[in-house]
């Protein structure tokens, strides 16, 4: 490590110094606790009780209009003691955890020259050849996944009308995310809506403070 | 050929030209009038000739240049046709067909003594059916005005006249000359005939094996001596100061792409001809309705493909072959600078500038961009305008620091080439502007293998950074060992979510080789993360893990922190690599 810092100062005689204090903060300035990544660059909307009491989800939309879309903490499935215990894509008419948006975004894909790979499940590969933008549109009230606790299971839905990025498909080997970070690990899934179907959906949102006031959650 | 009193009278001749035609000769220019050792050279150059080759190629329309070049000779003496002409007077004598030529221009100017020079002069076609005027001095200007100079001296003093009046500086120069494809084939029509008619000639099979200087070459070796006596300097290929003749056909320039079009159309057409007169018919009949097709000059010298040629040509169906030019070339000049590479490296101390100038809807972000760099030389060095080009680029809020990152500033059309006082003066300037946002080091010039520099420097080095990191808990001394001791971490990244929306969703691979956690006086939170990447790392992702898209490899065991960025600094580090 030592070569390193070195290595800087025979190559900026003098500048190492200037460089300390350049780099040095203003420690008295510094807030105790300062804003999470998640919350410095997303904005956080909730839907409380979608289209099932107690399927309280929220979407933290970025300032580019990407939104990620996960499960508020105050959904039912964490009032179970042991909470989720496992995640399952396989719902609606394909397995969503198939979805792997590759980088040729314009490429059209054609029914013919359809190829499976070994061991992939031919409804995967259908979606991958389904629309020209390799990437599926989804309603806003399509399902993502399935969780599951000991007792039960709960569908979670898009909340967003777009087109699905991502899923999160650690949450088949880590189901546990879910119960440890929601928020972030444990994201769902990430959505691109078009403006004017954002615009739509966010009056039916409510925003972080209206959420904590409904559920009484700190 | 050449005889005593030939030469005596060539040289009254040319001294009586220059001062009737009132050119504004230089004492130097003067002297390029031929004397002995000019003589000696024309003399050689016309014992090369067949005399009788010559009378007839300038009875079809071609200029006594183009007949020399077309004979294999070549050398200094494309700058005066008239003198070419006055070595053959004895054996030209009258004009055979006086429809086709009549006398030049300059005629007019001259003492009536002079005479014998008109009557060689008549021999001349008025434009050349190859070169189109070009080696004769004769063009449209861009007033679209006729203009014919008696030599090359005379068009390189236009030359200079206009090249000063750019206002450009410069130590040498290089002649660059365009001139229009339709020349070569209408020589190479001609070399085809030449080829049936004199091939079986010992004169032509002795020089069949040697190169003949082309249209272009004749004209630039013409013009190039005068042109450095004019200006100043020598000429040299490697110059960055251009002057670029433009030749462009009669009929507007715009129009040269659907002749050659249609010509090539029209060669197309025609594949595997036959051995027949009709065929030639065949295809002269094509190469004319080609030619109404496309403009309505049809003196613009469409000639046809030398496919049709065959065995039976003699001079007279040649002649329908080359049609009669009566308009030159519009010659278009031009002169300038090519590009300037400025290097050096900067500085951003601000969080509010971004690298470009960045707009989104018409709204600026950012207060400045580093491009004030560029807009700082522009002035200085007198261009038309910059690019700024940079190894790689940080975000607007990340600063950098360190030695700088290395830019280029390619400046284009400089009035003069910038020097190394000229650079230091503007670096002092560009480092005291008030705000201080940016800076710059070690301006210089570079030559073209900066841009590989640059390139290089992007993608294999390593990046240093720094970054203001807070932790929810106090800092440990196992933290501050478990991250220095973590060497060449292997992780794997995900499309950041921030820029998600305009890059291709990819999995990426990168290492960071090592890391050292500095302690902040007066907190036990907040603390200094230096770290060292391989290039093209997202750093951000990397601290605060975009909602775990960015991790270690699984089969890295590694301590976990939870870290969440509170603010970011970019150092770059000279590489010891280098």
């Amino acid at each position: 490590m030592k070569d390193h810092i070195d290595a800087v100062e025979s190559n900026n005689p003098g500048g190492e110094e200037e460089l300390q204090r350049l780099l040095a903060p203003d420690v008295d300035s510094l807030p105790l606790s300062p804003p999470s990544a998640v919350q410095s660059n997303f904005v956080s909307y909730f839907a409380p009780d979608f289209m099932k009491p107690g399927h309280d989800q929220y979407v933290y939309r970025h300032a580019n209009g990407l939104c990620v879309i996960g499960l508020a903490p105050s959904h039912v499935a964490f009032k179970d003691k042991v909470g989720v215990t496992a995640v399952d894509f396989n719902v609606g008419k394909t397995d969503r955890s198939g979805i792997k948006v590759t980088g040729k975004r314009k490429k059209v894909f054609r029914i013919g020259e359809l190829r499976c790979l070994a061991g992939q499940r031919f409804k995967e590969a259908m979606l991958l050849l389904i629309c020209g933008s390799n990437a599926r549109h989804f309603e806003s009230n399509s399902a993502l996944c399935k969780v599951c606790t000991n007792d039960a299971s709960y569908i979670v839905r898009c909340c967003v009308k777009g087109n699905l990025l991502e899923v999160n498909d650690r949450l088949i080997k880590q189901p546990g995310l879910l119960n440890s970070s929601a928020d972030r690990e444990g994201y769902i899934a990430i959505i691109m809506p078009k403006p004017a179907d954002w615009l739509k959906i966010k009056a039916s949102l409510i925003d972080i403070e209206e959420y904590k006031k409904l559920k009484e959650v700190c | 050929m050449l005889n005593e009193t030939g030469d005596t009278r060539v040289i009254n001749d040319c001294e009586a030209a220059a001062t009737a035609a009132k050119v504004s000769f230089s004492d130097d220019a003067r002297r390029m009038i031929p004397g002995e050792e000019d003589m000696r050279i024309l003399s050689d150059a016309a014992s090369k000739v067949s005399p009788e080759a010559v009378k007839d190629l300038l009875s079809l329309g071609i200029c006594i240049g183009c007949v020399f070049r077309l004979s294999w000779v070549r050398g200094h003496i494309f700058s005066r046709p008239s003198i070419l002409l006055s070595i053959f007077n004895p054996v030209i004598g009258e004009p055979t067909d006086s429809s086709t030529h009549r006398p030049t221009r300059i005629e007019e100017n001259k003492d009536p003594g002079s005479v014998h020079s008109s009557q060689v002069s008549e021999c001349e076609p008025v434009i050349c059916s190859i070169c189109l005027g070009v080696l004769q001095f004769t063009y449209f200007d861009d007033q679209k005005m006729l203009v014919k100079k008696d030599s090359a001296d005379e068009l390189a003093a236009t030359i200079a006249n206009l090249v000063k009046k750019e206002g450009h500086e410069f130590d040498d120069f290089s002649l660059e000359v365009s001139i229009p494809s339709v020349i070569t084939e209408n020589e190479n029509v001609v070399l085809f005939y030449m080829k049936k008619k004199y091939g079986s000639e010992q004169w032509f099979q002795e020089k069949t094996q040697s190169e003949r200087i082309s249209a272009k070459d004749a004209l630039k070796l013409s013009l190039c001596s005068p042109l450095e006596k004019l200006l100043g300097v020598k000429s040299s290929v490697s110059s960055t100061f251009r002057i670029r003749l433009t030749y462009a056909p009669p009929g507007a320039s715009r129009k040269n792409q659907n002749i050659t079009e249609k010509r090539q159309e029209c060669k197309r057409r025609k594949t595997g001809a036959e051995n027949s007169f009709s065929t030639v018919h065949g295809s002269l009949i094509y190469g004319i309705e080609c030619s109404e097709v496309t403009t309505s000059k049809a003196d613009a010298g469409i000639r046809k493909p030398s496919d049709g040629l065959e065995d039976h040509e003699n001079s007279d169906c040649f002649k329908f072959l080359l049609e009669k030019v009566n308009q030159p070339c519009h010659l278009e000049f031009h002169c300038y600078r090519t590009h300037i590479y400025i290097g050096g490296r900067y500085l951003k101390y601000s969080r509010n500038v971004s690298q470009t100038r960045w707009y989104i809807d018409d709204e600026r972000m950012g207060e400045a961009s580093v491009e004030i760099i560029g807009s700082n030389i522009l002035p200085m060095c007198l261009c038309d305008n910059y690019k700024f080009h940079a190894a790689g680029r940080e975000d607007i809020n990340v600063r950098m620091l360190g030695s700088g990152r290395p830019f280029l500033v390619e400046i284009q059309n400089s009035r003069h080439v910038p020097s190394e006082a000229l650079l230091k003066e503007i670096e002092v300037k560009i480092n005291n502007l008030e705000n201080k946002l940016v800076m710059v080091k070690n301006l210089k010039l570079v030559g073209s293998h900066g841009w590989s520099l640059m390139q290089e420097g992007e993608e294999e080095k390593q990046k240093q950074y720094a970054a203001l990191v807070w932790i929810d808990r106090p800092l440990t001394d196992e933290d501050i060992e478990a991250i220095s001791s973590s060497k060449d971490m292997q992780i794997l990244q995900r499309t950041p979510i921030r820029v998600l929306h305009r890059r291709s969703p990819l999995e990426r691979e990168k290492i960071i080789h090592w890391m050292k956690i500095e302690k902040i006086a007066g907190s036990s939170q907040y603390f200094l993360l230096h770290l060292c990447t391989q290039a093209g790392t997202y750093i951000k992702e990397f601290v605060h893990g975009d909602l775990g898209r960015t991790h270690p490899r699984p089969e890295e065991s590694r301590h976990q922190l939870s870290f969440d960025v509170g603010d970011l600094f970019l150092v770059q580090k000279v590489d010891a690599t280098n």
